[in-house]
């Protein structure tokens, strides 16, 4: 049954939306406090079993030392054991955007454990990589709800009203779906002023991602929209006297609700990756914010590519969610067309 | 007795949108003029493109004509605007032929049913819930069922859940598109059946639409035989059976079997 | 014929359409961008006031429009201020690039694809073809972005490929043939990257495609009369199959321009991508409505030449097209 699939995949979604949604308790530190005594630290060890071969109860960690006759290069300090706390105190932050929370699902006192390491300010990455998914997912969700939301109304009047803002809506798309949209985006980005708050951008992104996105969506619903219309139970519920507003709200709107989940799973991470994009390039969300883009940006220099590998892991953190809309687009893609089936066999259970 | 329904010179022109801009006229109704009187039924045939459910529509007020008048129990309904138009509404019903088409099929029977009841403001939540009962009972749909989707009925029970939505309003004019076409042969008896009931109990009018002649014959006291838009023929049910005169109401009768015998023999034009 | 003539006024139509919402969209600008310019010292005062006057950029919107329409009619598209020189000259060099790139990259994706699809279709549920889908999942839920940054950092710590660039220092002094491998060198790394994230998506529509005509009757005839797989599967099926495939490369031309845009960045090739990722920090936005224009023009060019193929291959779309 598709239901099942898609809700397992709904599962799945939520599941590391929740993950990085708690990005205030899962992370350590506070992701833009730096540590410029220790840039570019390799991500810690986590040991059990230490120097002298003894095993610990708690996991623990050796602090970064200096290497001898180095001023860049870092090695274990294996002379002291740093144990980490479980459900330690830390830096203050907003569980869900507005609890007070102090509580961090582990953390050290003092010495900092890098468990992806660190960046070139001495931040640390799995921090900035939980809390840059926020940013960069945030984008993605709201960027595909002002797209479809926009495509949703254009499509809905183009296709119920008809006539000349028909024509002119369409051919409105048509102009838009014309454009390459990521060039679309980058000019569209060029335009507006380059340096803004990370407040500003955010907006800028998501307002840019609705402006070049809407055409797709806007086409498919006005399809749905105009079959919709020709139903006999909507020419029926005329013939009782509804008037437009009914009409749309009880039996034309419904009808397009399979269409517009299937465009948010699509739509999605491929905005993710826009913001990401972006970030990367500069034109996105700036610093100090954490995006996964931006955390990205160094890796434009050479000396990071080539030393510093875990610099890339941001770009990792993306993948289980594409994983998990893809399969969810699949699924739904999947319900669509056995609905679509199942109408026009005349909904017999047979 | 004046007639329910009168229909004067009606035309109904629809234009098709070919590409680069060329368009086509195509005439569905002309000059098709004829008059219902209450408590009977006229039932149209005619082959398929004779205009049969364009003439329906424009009769149930459901699409504009192009030209001519309608009356209806005296108001002329062409030329009323859209406020009175509403009010009308109740009285002219129309019962479609696809029911997977013309029921929502996520929605409920007794939502159905009870719908164009919420359309016109009747009644408050807990009696239009009682009502769409009564309803569903009348045309044969136990209460159990009532909460079932339109999806998970058959045909033949779809198609009463719509003719029992379709008296929700207590219209007085009921017209039937090809209802019964879509349906099994036996289903079809039995609603045919509920619908000489229900016009019997509730002093219904009925327009039948049938490409059926022998339908058409069992359950219409008038019959009009349309071609391409116009009525070429209009009698008593028994007089254009048994007696013929246009030629599509000859080939229609030796197309439909079990239809009076005299209906074989060579007619003189 | 006139069907086609018909789809050819309609690109041109939509091509001023997109350069009007271009220009719609510079108008968002935020005052005069010259007054960024006049920061730039590079740039002296004198300049500033000449490119003012003939670029009108004080006029209003549908005068400065006429004028870059003119300046097209001239083969100029407008004046870039950080290079100075017309926007059209630097556009084609940079054009020819990338084309270069992507060029090659569809080429050889669709020369991998094709057959991976066919042979794909042909064996569903066989366990080769089942590692095939495995290989191609992973592939389609790798972004560009990750895909050309993991290439990166593989080539940069194994040192096989040059990382960067289009040609290597002392090319000038290279043999023909040594010119060509030092190309191919550079060439390598970008064309893998843009291969590699077409591919997947490729080899499904074709996969699909073919599947779909496998199961057709008229195959199972062929079959029958003893006409020999691989004829079978590559005369006979794929030109059945082909009108959703002749779209899909529709797409690819349509993509020539604007597909490589991350890639080109990220491996610093000079193509369009890093000069429209320059003129948009620079601010210099004839460029970037140059870049824009130009890779619409492909776009839009893909999109015909795909009408212009199924045109010609499928005689149904002919009669349709002859009724109207």
């Amino acid at each position: 049954m598709p239901r099942g699939r898609i809700l397992r995949w709904l599962i799945v979604l939520g599941g590391l939306h929740l993950l990085v949604a708690c990005a205030g308790f899962l992370a350590p530190y506070d992701p833009i406090q730096q540590d410029r005594e220790h840039p570019y630290l390799a991500p810690t060890r986590v040991h059990l079993v230490d120097a002298q071969g003894q095993l610990h109860l708690r996991p623990f960690f050796y602090g970064p030392r200096l290497k001898d006759g180095s001023f860049d290069q870092f090695e274990e300090d294996t002379s002291k054991p740093i144990p980490t706390h479980f459900f330690a105190s830390g830096a203050r932050y907003k569980l869900l955007g507005f609890l007070p929370c102090k509580v961090h699902l582990f953390g050290t006192a003092g010495t900092r454990l890098y468990l992806m390491g660190s960046d070139g300010l001495g931040r640390d990455q799995f921090s900035r990589i939980l809390y840059g998914g926020q940013i960069s997912l945030l984008s993605g969700l709201l960027g595909a709800v002002f797209t479809l939301l926009m495509g949703a109304l254009i499509g809905t009047l183009a296709g119920f009203f008809g006539g000349w803002r028909d024509s002119l809506l369409m051919r409105l798309a048509e102009l838009f779906l014309a454009l390459p949209w990521l060039y679309l985006l980058f000019a569209l980005r060029a335009f507006l002023p380059l340096t803004v708050s990370p407040l500003k951008a955010f907006l800028l992104v998501i307002v840019g991602l609705a402006t070049v996105g809407w055409a797709r969506p806007a086409r498919l619903v006005r399809g749905v929209v105009l079959s919709a219309k020709e139903r006999d139970f909507v020419r029926a519920a005329r013939g009782f006297g509804a008037g437009n507003g009914y009409l749309l709200r009880h039996h034309i709107v419904p009808e397009t609700s399979s269409v517009l989940l299937t465009q948010a799973a699509i739509l999605v991470p491929q905005f993710v990756l826009a913001e990401m994009t972006l970030s990367f390039l500069g034109l996105g969300i700036p610093e100090p914010a954490p995006s996964w883009g931006n955390l990205l940006a160094s890796l434009q220099q050479f000396s990071v590519l080539v030393s510093y590998w875990w610099m890339y892991l941001p770009a990792v953190a993306i993948v289980p969610f594409v994983v998990g809309y893809q399969g969810l687009a699949n699924a739904l893609h999947l319900d669509e067309a056995a609905e679509k089936i199942e109408v026009q066999r005349g909904g017999d259970p047979s | 007795m004046e007639p329910l329904l009168r229909a004067e010179n009606i035309a109904k022109r629809y234009e098709s949108g070919g590409a680069l801009g060329t368009t086509r006229e195509v005439r569905a109704l002309a000059g098709v003029s004829f008059s219902i009187f209450p408590e009977s039924t006229l039932a149209v045939v005619g082959p398929s493109g004779s205009g049969k459910s364009t003439l329906a529509l424009c009769v149930a007020c459901l699409e504009p004509v192009s030209s001519g008048k309608i009356w209806f129990a005296g108001t002329e309904t062409t030329a009323l605007n859209a406020e009175e138009m509403r009010a009308i509404r109740p009285s002219i019903q129309m019962v479609f032929q696809d029911p997977a088409s013309s029921l929502n099929p996520r929605w409920s029977a007794l939502d159905l049913v009870t719908e164009p009841l919420k359309i016109q403001n009747r009644f408050n939540k807990q009696e239009r819930r009682e009502q769409g009962y009564k309803l569903l009972e009348r045309v044969g749909l136990p209460r159990g069922k009532a909460e079932q989707t339109a999806a998970q009925f058959s045909g033949g029970q779809k198609q009463r859940i719509a003719i029992a939505r379709a008296l929700a309003l207590e219209p007085k004019l009921l017209i039937l598109d090809e209802a019964l076409s879509a349906l099994d042969c036996s289903v079809q008896a039995q609603v045919a059946n509920l619908l000489l009931d229900l016009q019997n109990d509730l002093g219904l009018t009925y327009v039948f639409i049938t490409h059926d002649l022998a339908m058409a014959a069992h359950l219409g006291d008038e019959i009009a035989v349309m071609e391409r838009g116009r009525i070429v023929e209009l009698g008593t049910a028994e007089n254009v059976v048994n007696a013929p005169r246009h030629d599509v109401t000859r080939r229609l009768l030796l197309a439909t079997p079990g239809v009076h015998a005299a209906a074989y023999a060579p007619q003189a034009v | 014929m006139r069907y086609l003539l018909h789809r050819l006024v309609q690109g041109v139509l939509l091509l001023f359409g997109v350069s009007i919402l271009t220009f719609l969209f510079s108008t968002l600008a935020p005052g005069n961008y010259l007054d960024e310019m006049r920061l730039n010292p590079q740039i002296s005062s004198a300049t500033l006031d000449a490119l003012r006057s003939e670029y009108q950029l004080d006029r209003p919107l549908p005068m400065r429009y006429a004028r870059w329409m003119n300046s097209i009619a001239h083969g100029e598209l407008g004046y870039s201020f950080a290079y100075n020189t017309p926007v059209a000259p630097l556009l084609w060099v940079r054009a020819r690039n990338t084309l270069l790139l992507t060029v090659t990259a569809t080429l050889l994706a669709w020369a991998l694809a094709l057959p991976l699809g066919v042979w794909s279709a042909e064996r569903r549920g066989r366990w080769p073809e089942r590692a095939l889908s495995w290989f191609t999942a992973t592939l389609l839920v790798v972004p560009d972005l990750v895909l050309a940054l993991g290439l990166l950092i593989l080539t940069v710590r194994s040192g096989w490929f040059p990382t960067g660039g289009i040609a290597s220092v002392g090319f000038e002094n290279l043999s023909p043939a040594g010119k060509a491998q030092d190309l191919a060198m550079h060439m390598a790394l970008p064309v893998a990257a843009l291969v590699l994230s077409a591919l997947p998506i490729l080899v499904r529509h074709i996969r699909a495609a073919v599947a779909e005509v496998l199961d057709a009757p008229f195959l199972r005839a062929a079959a029958a009369h003893g006409i020999p797989r691989r004829k079978l599967l590559f005369s006979y099926a794929l030109r059945a199959a082909a009108n959703p495939l002749i779209a899909l490369f529709g797409f690819s031309v349509g993509t020539l321009l604007s597909g490589s845009l991350l890639v080109e960045i990220v491996m610093s090739w000079p193509g369009l991508g890093p000069l429209l990722l320059e003129a948009i920090l620079a601010r210099d936005l004839y460029v970037v409505i140059g870049g824009v224009l130009f890779s619409t023009v492909f776009l839009v060019a893909g999109n015909f030449l795909a009408d212009l193929l199924l045109y010609w291959a499928d005689p149904r779309i002919r009669i349709v097209a002859g009724a109207r």
